[in-house]
């Protein structure tokens, strides 16, 4: 799995799974799902570091968990955001967008200007 | 997010891991159903479904453990597996657990007893209130000696001195005491109104002394300790019924101290100084001086405020006194005195026998490991991660010491409960002996670094060795074992040089004691019952008042004649202090040498006069009578002894000692010399040297011989600084004697006081501290021996077991059973001579310390380091002679095919 199109930068995994749980409540695979969906072909999520993720994210209080019936009539487990989850969300996009920009003001130089 | 909730979590995971298993699995199951109802939807075979979405998850096993290790609890959990693992594992070698386990606990049980000793004696703080402010306090003589108070002295002190809260004297003296259950011959403290207020302890029971009780011809008053309570008083809370009679005078029992109170050690009972009314002088130095400090005074402050009103007493009095100055001094140092290099050293030696026990194990260890090596190879193939395999042999090691740390604790506390019984009496402090926190914080203390340095050295081991390698080196059991043998020679050389510094250390001592034994003292202390008695002493002797000494000399030359007279007593002598048992307490003091001159009239005089050291000499004091020197065996060397001419009225002689003519008189004649030693008994008539009698050893065995001047007591008589001993030479039983004598001293002189022992066991006293440190490093080195040797052939044997296929392909080829033996010897020879090389150069370097408890040897005397090396090495040559002879037997048919 590793390293065939997983293009994920670390550390934003966690910031999507808020962003996803940030909507609504969801069992891990409807995340999946999700996350699949946002990403469309751009990268993947591999399902498999989900697991680990969660547990934590569920270890730093971010986001708790509870077990529900889904509308299928199955147990499944129910994951959403705490405010401290919020928090660290916004904490992090605003890292986010200052990172993005500053690389994307890198990016957009032409090489004119990058020489001396 | 807090570290305690993020530890409180972590508990949660593993107190609820089951629960979290199974939910785990559940969502897991959970998502690869819904992943597979997804993929069917879509158009997916059923059963292709299935598999296709644990393959996305990436493997359902793998998502589980990776879970785990996000909870951050796998260490844990690992630990416990571990430790499971290595119990088990332990238990199927339970010889090698065994002897680790009881090495360790041996190395550990044994520090831990030293470390309670050395604890309770040098480091705890004495057990009273703020412990240090409590100072003794002595007189200082010009020529720089110590002595006690004096009593009129001690009562300036006390009035005039700003730095002490509270100041106080005591004393101790044998009492016969009655009025409990039984009667009983016991220490007496007599103290001063201030002495319970220096130590800050109030009496458990009753009350402390009333101010009625403390003053001259008081109501008689006795505090008297819990043990003699217990004992003798029945424990009874009521204490106004007891009425207890000591030499003669009738105390009601006013209190008793709390249990543990020790102070003078070994007192049964405590009464005022103040009810006998203080008459003696100035340099009657019969006070041991005691004070505690005013809060935020140092001890330097105490004595330059004390050493002040010493200067006045003396400008005052002149000539009556014999202080310049004073020494204040921690009671917690002056009760340890010279101890303190003896128990450093008993705690280097035991902590030196850990460090073999340590080696010793790790050595073990080692050859386990090397034994495991294909064992561990399979399980690194499995995938057992190398983390993994260290943990493994940190938790067995951990497991050891910590066994090995609980046994040892147990054999320290079995040592603390005999201690008692085998500790030199002179030992202070030791009734404070105990297993306490502090001392189990030391065996914790020291069984966590066991632990510590076992676990990372058998974690370093683990890791270095290439484990792969081990699984393709071929199926030579042992092939794998090169560098780890190495690394075990090289701990059995670390193990053989420690050894050999604890060896030097005893024998050092060994020799010492050796040569101290062998010491001719300069007389024949075997067969001598001394009988150590008070007479009344004439406060200060001057021409006018001889009547008094009239009257002691007649009391004693009574005494003399009668026990004379017993059936089996040889002979009989008086002397005023015993050499060697006396020891430190012996008079010394400078004399004059007159030839001529006029005496000085008095001690003002003496002191101008001894200014001029042409005419100054210094020797002990000892007053005598002629049987001494014939009743101890001291030999007349020149001129004549004292005889029934020398009374008191015909002019004063000396006897001096060889020693004291050689220095002072070299190639002179010193007899018919006068000279003046008034200083010492107060009595200025110059003596005239008479005869020179044999050299004695009278500061102890361990110096040299002292120059004595010998007086005569018929016509100096005992003064307040002797302690009057009669000896009796004799081959009777010791019981007849005493029951004799007893009955004379009770007809002749019913009040006195008289201490009966044997010559041999005052000496012995003198040497029974020597003997227990040399016992207890003798002891350790032995056992540190022990442990090198069986290291020694631990390394060797498996070398042999190693080279089985090499000596079988040797004695093929013709190698006699000779060159086996010398091959296999030669590689224990040249551990031990390289361990003996290494620990002569530490010995060298490090016996300096403990030059003050030898006597007549260097600290790096080449006798005892060439018998003590010599020993190690045929001790090393055994342990491998064993092997060896293994190896000689080894038949080359069997040994070629052995694997």
């Amino acid at each position: 799995m590793v390293g065939e199109k997983s293009d994920l930068l670390p550390g934003t995994l966690e910031m999507l799974v808020l962003k996803a749980l940030c909507l609504e409540p969801m069992h891990s695979w409807g995340i999946g799902q999700r996350l699949d969906q946002w990403s469309s072909d751009t990268f993947r999520v591999p399902q498999g570091s989900l697991y680990p993720a969660l547990q934590r994210m569920l270890r730093k209080g971010w986001i708790r968990s509870k077990w529900r019936v889904t509308e299928n009539n199955r147990r499944a487990r129910y994951y959403s955001v705490t405010r401290a989850g919020r928090r660290q969300l916004e904490q992090q996009t605003a890292g986010w967008d200052r990172a993005s920009a500053a690389i994307d003001g890198i990016l957009g130089l032409r090489l004119s200007d990058a020489t001396p | 997010m807090s570290a305690f909730s993020d530890l409180l979590e972590r508990l949660r995971e593993i107190v609820f891991r089951r629960r979290r298993a199974r939910e785990l699995d559940e969502e897991l199951r959970f998502h690869v159903e819904r992943d597979a109802e997804e993929r069917v939807r879509r158009g997916a075979d059923p059963a292709e479904a299935r598999r296709a979405a644990a393959l996305a998850l990436g493997g359902i096993e793998q998502t589980k453990e990776s879970v785990w290790d996000a909870r951050g609890v796998r260490p844990l959990l690992d630990l416990g597996a571990d430790l499971r693992f290595c119990l088990r594992a332990l238990r199927r070698s339970p010889g090698f657990t065994a002897v680790a386990v009881v090495t360790l606990a041996l190395g550990i049980g044994a520090s831990t007893a030293i470390f309670s000793v050395v604890d309770a004696v040098l480091l705890r703080a004495l057990p009273y209130p703020s412990p240090q402010s409590i100072v003794r306090v002595w007189e200082h003589a010009p020529n720089g000696r110590r002595m006690n108070l004096a009593g009129p002295n001690f009562d300036d002190f006390q009035s005039q001195n700003d730095t002490f809260a509270s100041l106080a004297v005591y004393g101790y003296e044998e009492a016969s005491i009655s009025g409990g259950s039984a009667p009983l011959r016991v220490n007496v403290a007599v103290v001063s109104g201030g002495f319970f207020h220096v130590l800050g302890v109030e009496p458990a029971r009753g009350r402390a002394f009333a101010p009625d009780e403390q003053r001259p011809h008081g109501a008689p008053a006795v505090i008297v300790s819990h043990g003699y309570w217990l004992r003798y008083l029945g424990g009874k809370s009521d204490l106004s019924g007891f009425r207890l009679a000591m030499e003669g005078v009738v105390y009601s029992v006013a209190g008793v101290m709390p249990e543990g109170f020790d102070f003078p050690a070994g007192v049964a009972a405590w009464i005022p100084r103040e009810l006998e009314p203080e008459l003696s002088g100035r340099t009657a130095h019969n006070w041991r001086g005691l004070g505690r400090l005013r809060d935020g005074v140092t001890v330097a402050q105490a004595r330059a405020n004390l050493g002040a009103i010493a200067r006045r007493i003396k400008d005052q009095y002149g000539k009556e006194v014999d202080l310049d100055d004073v020494a204040v001094v921690p009671l917690a140092d002056a009760m340890v005195g010279d101890v303190r290099t003896a128990l450093l050293t008993l705690l280097g030696a035991v902590g030196l026998l850990l460090l073999v026990a340590c080696a010793n194990v790790a050595g073990l260890l080692l050859a386990r490991t090397a034994a495991r090596r294909k064992e561990l190879a399979v399980r690194a193939a499995l995938g057992a991660s190398r983390g993994r395999l260290v943990r493994q042999f940190l938790a067995e090691s951990l497991s050891l010491s910590l066994a090995g740390g609980g046994l040892g604790i147990l054999m320290a506390a079995w040592a603390v409960r005999i201690l008692p019984a085998v500790l030199p009496t002179n030992l202070p402090r030791q009734r404070e002996i105990a297993m306490n926190a502090p001392v189990l914080l030391f065996a914790l203390a020291a069984t966590v670094a066991v632990a510590v340095s076992l676990g990372l050295f058998a974690a370093w081991r683990a890791a270095a060795g290439d484990l792969q390698d081990a699984l393709t080196a071929g199926s030579r059991s042992y092939s794998g074992g090169g560098a780890s043998q190495r690394l075990r020679s090289f701990l059995v050389i670390g193990e053989i040089a420690v050894t050999l510094v604890i060896l030097v250390g005893a024998g050092l001592l060994g020799h010492s004691f050796v040569r101290l034994v062998s010491t001719s003292p300069g007389f024949r202390h075997q067969d001598l019952i001394t009988m150590e008695f008070s007479p009344p002493t004439p406060k200060w002797l001057t021409p006018e008042d001889q009547t008094d000494v009239a009257r002691q000399i007649r009391l004693m030359d009574g005494i003399l004649a009668r026990l004379g007279a017993i059936p089996g007593a040889e002979s009989v002598g008086l002397v005023g202090a015993l050499p060697v048992a006396a020891g430190d307490d012996l008079a010394d003091g400078d004399f004059l040498i007159l030839d001529g001159q006029k005496p000085p009239a008095d001690l003002e005089e003496f002191g101008r006069m001894s200014r001029n050291p042409s005419r100054v000499g210094h020797a002990l004091y000892c007053v005598a009578g002629e049987a001494y020197f014939r009743t101890v065996g001291i030999p007349l060397v020149r001129g004549r002894m004292f005889g029934s001419q020398d009374d008191l009225d015909s002019p004063n002689v000396a006897v001096i000692s060889q020693t004291l003519a050689r220095e002072r008189w070299p190639n002179q004649d010193p007899i018919g010399r006068v000279i003046e030693f008034g200083n010492m008994d107060g009595n200025l008539t110059p003596l005239t040297i008479v005869g020179i009698a044999g050299d004695v050893r009278a500061r102890g065995l361990d110096l040299p011989p002292s120059p004595v001047i010998y007086v005569d007591y018929r016509q100096r008589g005992m003064h307040a600084n002797s302690s009057p001993t009669v000896l009796v030479r004799t081959a009777a039983p010791l019981g007849e004697i005493v029951s004799a004598a007893r009955g004379i001293f009770h007809d002749l002189a019913p009040d006195v006081p008289v201490k009966f022992s044997t010559f041999a066991d005052e000496m012995g006293g003198w040497l029974s501290d020597r003997r227990f440190l040399l016992l207890l490093v003798a002891l350790f080195a032995a056992a540190a021996l022990g442990l090198a040797a069986v290291g020694l052939y631990g390394v060797v044997a498996f070398s042999v077991m190693r080279r089985t296929q090499e000596i079988g392909i040797r004695m093929a080829l013709g190698a006699e059973r000779g060159d086996v033996l010398r091959l296999v010897l030669g590689e224990g020879a040249r551990m031990a001579a390289v361990g003996v090389v290494i620990g002569v150069a530490v010995s060298l370097a490090i016996t300096r310390l403990m030059a003050t408890l030898l006597f007549g040897v260097s600290a790096t005397d080449p006798l005892t380091f060439g018998g003590v090396a010599a020993l190690l090495c045929s001790v090393a040559l055994l342990a491998s002679y064993i092997p060896a002879r293994r190896a000689m037997g080894l038949d080359p048919d069997t040994a070629l095919r052995y694997e």
